[in-house]
């Protein structure tokens, strides 16, 4: 093993790591606000829209994430008129936009359903009595539903931010230089993909080990009320008098 | 004592509610004047729960009409039944309305102070300092002033209970509708939440309670309500009304509650 090699290599990987973790910022704002919207929908049962998220999540979840990427950035050419007139397709002959679209809509498919278990699980009791104090519609949802579906979400939502990390390597096949295509781009240079890709999973490894901690972190600082109380100081009733 | 000269707070006229087959309410018609408390008495199933909820529409009356102020509460009819013609009224008129449940029912992922200034703040628009003032203020005449910012789940029964009688009288309410409060308690805590909402009605207060607790009825209400299958079977003045039924069924309610 050429520790030295490996050095070098981790070193111009280090290179891909803003794309990396760009393409995988952008695309899991996108996925969270279609998430929400999606997993309302569903929740509530919306009649019409429900069906087309239903079809939405079925054929997002059921095909490869490869497919998806290759579909849409070889598959759109064909729309390229329409797409022109739409002017969409500035960004849709984009390699990175494409990417940032199919890792999106992939990603909104997983982490709608983990909001649906989250908003399933805010107890109904908790809900009907903040109706009862004049909360209704998006009121209601902003204040009580979705903070507390949030925070109930918020370790499966952890594991979606960590797949869509990884998930971001498949962009490499569309010609995206993030750590994975830096890395593929060495490897056909140097003919030592051992080496390589070593430096490449440590790099994943290192982010997705900053991620989960932040995750735990917003998880524990979002949940005081699972903890036991803080004990500042024994405080001793006084007696009856 | 019972302000008789000014429109009733809480009106029921005619009020009918099914589930499905099954008819719960059969025919409600009550006024609430201000300063009254009333004591809503019945066995299980004879739906003095789902009266009390009617009032602030948390269940939706099939047929009759429930004024708040003066103000009919609209709905409309559809296929499914009845549903809410107005939102933005049945909000409002919510504000005025404040319930106690019986199981609390505290936002468990705020803590105490955030769930009394939740609803003036996000719903009636008041300044968050205002807000907090008042909060500890209730809180400390509810008896847990220490408790301001602990989380629900770290509160027993009775002080939840206090703290959700709080944020009722957080929302400066016309009228408080209290769900059998104190049902889900210990028995040994009971004392501290009925020494409490005893406390309200001596302030004037109007008050519908829902209980089992006989000595609570017969002692702090003004006026006592006895429902049996969905009808009004008894309705006076608490004491003489303990004293002498005139309904038998009620008769028998009252001895049977103390024998146990």
């Amino acid at each position: 093993m050429d520790f030295a090699f490996i050095g070098q290599t981790f070193l111009q990987l280090l290179g891909g790591i803003p794309l990396t973790l760009k393409l995988a910022a952008v695309a899991f704002l996108i996925a969270s606000v279609l998430a929400v919207l999606i997993a309302i929908i569903r929740t509530r049962k919306i009649p019409v829209l429900d069906q087309i998220a239903g079809f939405y999540v079925f054929v997002l979840r059921g095909t490869p994430l490869l497919v998806q990427i290759f579909l849409i950035y070889y598959g759109l050419g064909q729309f390229r008129p329409t797409l022109q007139s739409l002017g969409l397709w500035q960004f849709l002959r984009d390699p990175y936009w494409c990417s940032i679209l199919a890792l999106a809509l992939n990603s909104s498919a997983y982490a709608s359903e983990i909001l649906r278990g989250g908003l399933r699980s805010v107890p109904v009791r908790e809900i009907e009595t903040a109706r009862a104090y004049g909360m209704s519609g998006l009121r209601l949802y902003r204040r009580i539903i979705l903070p507390i579906a949030i925070r109930r979400a918020l370790p499966g939502y952890g594991n979606e931010l960590i797949l869509m990390v990884k998930a971001t390597s498949l962009t490499s096949t569309i010609t995206l230089m993030e750590v994975t295509g830096i890395a593929a781009k060495l490897i056909s240079e140097s003919y030592r993909p051992v080496e390589v890709f070593i430096a490449a999973g440590v790099i994943y490894l290192a982010i997705n080990f900053i991620l989960t901690r932040v995750i735990a972190l917003l998880d524990w600082w979002l949940t005081p009320h699972l903890r036991r109380p803080r004990i500042v100081a024994a405080k001793l009733e006084p007696a009856h008098a | 004592m019972p302000d008789h000269s000014s429109q009733p707070v809480v009106s029921l006229r005619d009020i009918h509610k099914h589930f499905g087959a099954l008819e719960v309410l059969k025919g409600i018609s009550l006024e609430a004047q201000k300063g009254e408390v009333i004591a809503i008495l019945g066995s299980s199933g004879s739906g003095k729960s789902t009266m009390l909820r009617c009032i602030n529409m948390l269940e939706l009356p099939t047929a009759g009409e429930v004024a708040i102020n003066g103000e009919a509460i609209r709905l409309k009819v559809t296929r499914n039944g009845p549903a809410i013609a107005d939102q933005k009224q049945i909000d409002r008129i919510r504000t005025r309305v404040a319930m106690v449940f019986q199981s609390f029912n505290l936002w468990s992922h705020m803590t105490i102070e955030q769930n009394l200034i939740e609803a003036p703040i996000h719903v009636q628009g008041r300044h968050r300092s205002d807000c907090i003032a008042e909060a500890k203020a209730l809180l400390d005449k509810v008896g847990i002033a220490d408790k301001i910012d602990a989380y629900p789940a770290h509160l027993s029964g009775g002080q939840q209970q206090r703290a959700a009688i709080a944020r009722a009288l957080a929302m400066h309410p016309d009228v408080m509708l209290f769900d059998e409060p104190t049902s889900a308690l210990d028995p040994e805590r009971v004392g501290e939440v009925l020494k409490v909402i005893r406390a309200l009605a001596e302030e004037g207060r109007t008050m519908l309670v829902v209980t089992h607790e006989m000595a609570f009825a017969r002692e702090v209400a003004s006026r006592v309500i006895f429902l049996h299958q969905g009808r009004i079977e008894e309705d006076g003045p608490a004491k003489e009304t303990f004293a002498n039924p005139k309904s038998e069924r009620f008769r028998q309610f009252i001895a049977t509650a103390h024998n146990h």
